[in-house]
């Protein structure tokens, strides 16, 4: 069996399952944000109202909010806080990062572990060799909560191999961005994805994260890296983090696999209207921005922070442009103060802002007027979700975007690296 | 399980983001249903009538997999949804709130706007009752079949505790 597949045999107590197969398994960890923690809450006390089973395996965190900027948005974090408290589950309130940066940080993910969340991004958690797998909150309100259950289709394994060495100034985000454009949104429909081959292998931790991140956008049910020394070296660097329940392929063939060879790829930025219309930074060279941020899910990592500060080194931000930094959690904030990029970065111009999810969706920040364009590392650019259905927004890797902002327009990070 | 109704057609791609934007989450879901999809088609969420259909292209309701979408998109009283393609928490939200999702490969060559098409859920067997022609879909999985006759996923774990207990 493959990894998904063991996983899912043991949390449902069989010898083997197969593709296709649905199974009941039980869940190590429920994570909710503070709007589907809220839409859970009133769903499981208006239908369900029993005790939550295993509260200790639940985790909210306030991260669509840093501050409530309405009443309304206030009123939902003291209900969300209240009932965290009468059921006694963790609660990361408002500061703490990003979703799966914070829980991730917080010692809440281990290798082998079944993590569900509403939030479609809660496959991410493949990089350290979990089962993510993003549910809805009937499931938890209905089945996790109640039971700490939840009922799963075993999913077929499509094997992505990655090979080639990328040219300097490009990164794992254009490799991933690149990979969502050539295989396309929703061509993995309900697959498990196996990222693997030697660019892959050689890639550190918060670089690997990226690739599991995407698998939503191709459609699939859940991802992982081949888990090996840098996945159990990264986790025994976590609080109480254990490699005692890792679990590892066998090795047998996926249904299919899919190569990929790096080596000419140029920076990517994906263009509205979704996260597929993939295009190379050259075609789109000259194009406004009036905001640029680091943040989301995959962004606001020290490695996206570092990025910036040596694309910004003695530059400065373009008068028209704002940048905002948003850390991904209160340790990157913390490594990014001691490593002097907080002061070097807010002196070039940037605005940092305090851990969270950032502009995703705009409930606290990040709206934009009609006609405005926005570049950023966010994973998502629909029209319409932040403010103005008439705003556009670009996603790239953070030296795009921190060229971008410098320049004031889409710009190669190579040419103001150079 | 069979539905039969006026088509309401939609491309491919379409977002949870674009069902129910942001701005309406914490609304009441007397207010969200008057903007259903209203990005798209002004006209759906003023003028579908129960028992509609709605018929999507490729991986409809991919983005975030908040039930609230599927819950808004029930409330305008559709009796079913067919796609191409479903985003698979779209999908998975379909049957656990109790609103009948069809998979159908050339959905879209098949039905125009307003079209009246008639859909097996058990089978996946669609005809276009208005202008002819058929096409074979996936019938659902029996285990969902039973989830939308009990109500949708907290009534089936309610009814049946050997499953989830």
């Amino acid at each position: 069996m493959n990894m998904a597949e063991k996983i899912l045999a043991r949390a449902s107590g069989r010898r083997a399952v197969e593709p296709g197969e649905i199974v009941v398994a039980d869940v190590d960890r429920l994570l909710m944000h503070d709007l589907s923690g809220y839409l859970t809450g009133q769903v499981y006390d208006r239908e369900v109202n029993r005790p939550v089973r295993y509260p200790e395996r639940v985790v909210m965190v306030f991260d669509h909010h840093f501050s409530p900027p309405t009443e309304q948005q206030a009123v939902v974090l003291e209900t969300n806080r209240a009932w965290a408290r009468r059921h006694g589950i963790n609660l990361l309130d408002c500061g703490s990062g990003n979703l799966h940066h914070a829980a991730v940080r917080g010692g809440f993910i281990q290798p082998g572990m079944i993590v569900v969340g509403s939030d479609s991004h809660t496959p991410v958690h493949g990089a350290l060799g979990a089962l993510g797998v993003a549910l809805g909150n009937d499931s938890h309100a209905g089945t996790v909560l109640p039971y700490g259950k939840a009922w799963f289709k075993v999913p077929r394994t499509v094997r992505i191999e990655v090979s080639g060495t990328p040219r300097p100034g490009v990164s794992a985000r254009d490799v991933a961005l690149w990979l969502v454009a050539k295989i396309g949104e929703g061509e993995l429909n309900y697959a498990a994805l196996e990222f693997a081959g030697p660019y892959v292998k050689e890639l550190a931790f918060w670089d690997r994260w990226l690739f599991p991140l995407l698998c939503v956008d191709l459609g699939a049910k859940c991802a992982y890296v081949e888990p090996d020394e840098v996945t159990e070296a990264f986790v025994r660097t976590l609080p109480g983090g254990s490699v005692d329940r890792l679990e590892r392929s066998d090795g047998q063939e996926a249904e299919s696999v899919l190569r990929f060879d790096v080596g000419d790829l140029e920076p990517q930025v994906a263009c509205p209207p979704t996260v597929g219309d993939v295009r190379p930074v050259a075609g789109l060279a000259g194009h406004p921005v009036q905001w640029a941020e680091l943040g989301g899910h995959g962004g606001g990592r020290l490695e996206d922070i570092a990025a910036a500060a040596r694309v910004l080194d003695g530059r400065r931000v373009h008068p028209r442009v704002r940048f905002n930094i948003v850390p991904s959690s209160r340790e990157v904030f913390a490594e990014a103060v001691r490593a002097g990029l907080v002061l070097a970065l807010h002196q070039a111009g940037a605005t940092w802002f305090p851990p969270s999810t950032g502009s995703n969706q705009a409930y606290n920040m990040g709206a934009l007027a009609p006609g405005e364009a926005m570049i950023s590392t966010h994973a998502r650019n629909f029209p319409g979700r932040n403010g103005s259905p008439e705003a556009e927004m670009y996603l790239a890797s953070a030296a795009t975007v921190a060229a971008s902002a410098v320049a004031g327009t889409i710009t190669d990070p190579r040419e103001v690296a150079a | 399980m069979i539905f039969e109704g006026r088509c309401w057609t939609f491309g491919d791609n379409i977002p949870t983001d674009r069902l129910v934007k942001s701005r309406y989450v914490f609304e009441p879901m007397s207010e969200i249903v008057r903007h259903v999809l209203e990005d798209l088609n002004p006209d759906f969420p003023l003028q579908v009538q129960p028992g509609d259909i709605v018929v999507a292209g490729r991986h409809f309701g991919q983005s975030s997999g908040r039930a609230i979408a599927v819950k808004a998109l029930k409330a305008t009283g559709i009796g079913c949804v067919v796609a191409e393609t479903f985003a698979r928490t779209f999908y998975r939200n379909c049957f656990e709130v109790g609103l009948p999702a069809l998979e159908v490969p050339g959905i879209g060559d098949l039905v125009s706007d307003g079209d009246r098409l008639r859909a097996d859920l058990t089978t996946g067997a669609v005809e276009n009752l208005t202008a002819g022609g058929r096409a074979a879909g996936q019938g659902a999985d029996p285990f969902l079949v039973d989830m939308l006759e009990a109500g949708g996923l907290i009534r089936l774990a309610a009814a049946r505790p050997d499953i989830f207990a």
